[in-house]
């Protein structure tokens, strides 16, 4: 038997090792390079479910949820996550149209949280909070003091709430919006997300 | 009347109580420009760290453990600007501290992991992708020479 009777086979070997020995290199030739960089943004409830959102709100009782930063933007990113409240007749962020061009509340910001997430990474926030308020039977309406988020006091003493004829509560809205820090203009750019919760804040007949 | 040791005492005491309210109150006493410069220099400070652990990941480093520590100056720096925005000047000098102290030495880990990610990565890129590329053009020049070697090797014995 002559060595050319065994070619084929020697070739598909020498082939099969080339490319075993090539096989680190290829495996980083050949990866479909990422093309979507995003954020991602959530809220969870006490029990890490999308079912039992504290909606029925009591006076300075304790609620628990879970806020949730998932980073795909290729790189460890700063965000700030703007904390505010608002009542059904304040302005909320924009919810429509391209997600760069989305505008955020023109309220202010209760309060500021940073969150540093690395890159594909997902960070988790516990929040607890509990609001203190109490009803106006005079105008018919809401007054809020202020709210606790995870043990810090924050001043609500603006906020007022109405009363909603067509839900029969007096509804106010907690959100969260995401704003990304940008390294060339050293400051923070709203990167078009937000989160919410809407609440009955309910009062004692 | 006082005996003298009382009087001692009681002299003692007003002499503590002038020299605290002189001395002591103004040392924990800022006002607005001084909390305002402090929450300022933190958040410099912050940005800052974060511009050097941004460097670190992109070099191919863990930076997991240095996130966390932004992630608690973070949040004393939240506390600090919201103390400032309350006017409570003391309380925000005092977070903006806490803030800078938890940042001490990030810089020089960052660098550091940087230096070390540098270093795995060039070994990393020596061994797999260059070792890699030159062992597969190896085993293909090899096993291109050894049929050569055998076709002539049996050029001979046939013609033998």
């Amino acid at each position: 038997m002559g060595v050319r009777e065994y070619g084929l086979l020697y070739w598909v070997v020498v082939g099969v090792l080339a490319l075993l020995v090539a096989s680190p290199v290829l495996s980083r030739v050949l990866v479909y390079p990422r093309t979507e960089f995003f954020t991602e943004l959530w809220l969870l409830d006490a029990d890490h479910g999308a079912r039992n959102y504290p909606f029925n709100i009591t006076r300075n009782e304790n609620y628990s949820i879970y806020l949730g930063i998932g980073n795909r933007l290729g790189y460890c990113a700063y965000y700030m996550v703007q904390v505010k409240f608002r009542n059904q007749t304040q302005p909320a962020p924009t919810s429509f149209g391209p997600i760069e061009s989305r505008l955020p509340s023109s309220l202010p910001s209760l309060f500021n949280m940073t969150a540093f997430v690395a890159d594909e990474q997902v960070l988790e926030i516990p929040i607890t909070f509990s609001i203190n308020y109490t009803l106006n039977e005079q105008f018919s309406e809401v007054e809020l003091f202020s709210l606790r988020l995870n043990g810090v006091q924050l001043n609500m003493s603006d906020y007022t709430l109405s009363w909603d004829a067509d839900g029969k509560a007096f509804r106010g809205f907690l959100f969260f919006e995401l704003w990304l820090y940008n390294a060339d203009t050293n400051s923070f750019k709203y990167h078009g997300r937000f989160v919410g919760l809407r609440f009955n804040m309910t009062v004692p007949v | 009347m006082l005996s003298y040791g009382r009087f001692v005492i009681a002299v003692s005491c007003v002499l503590l109580l002038v020299f605290a309210v002189l001395f002591v109150s103004p040392a924990l006493c800022y006002n607005e420009h001084e909390a305002k410069a402090a929450v300022e220099a933190t958040e410099s400070k912050v940005s800052s760290c974060y511009g050097t652990v941004f460097e670190a990941e992109k070099a191919g480093a863990n930076v997991s453990n240095l996130l966390s520590v932004l992630n608690e100056a973070g949040w004393f720096l939240s506390k600090a600007k919201l103390a400032y925005s309350q006017g409570d000047f003391d309380s925000a000098v005092a977070f903006a501290d806490n803030c800078s102290s938890r940042l001490d030495g990030i810089v020089a880990q960052a660098e550091s992991l940087k230096l070390d990610a540098e270093r795995a990565g060039h070994w990393d890129f020596m061994v797999n992708f260059v070792g890699s590329a030159v062992g597969a053009v190896c085993v293909v020049v090899g096993g291109f020479a050894v049929w050569v070697f055998l076709k002539k090797r049996e050029e001979i014995r046939e013609r033998v």
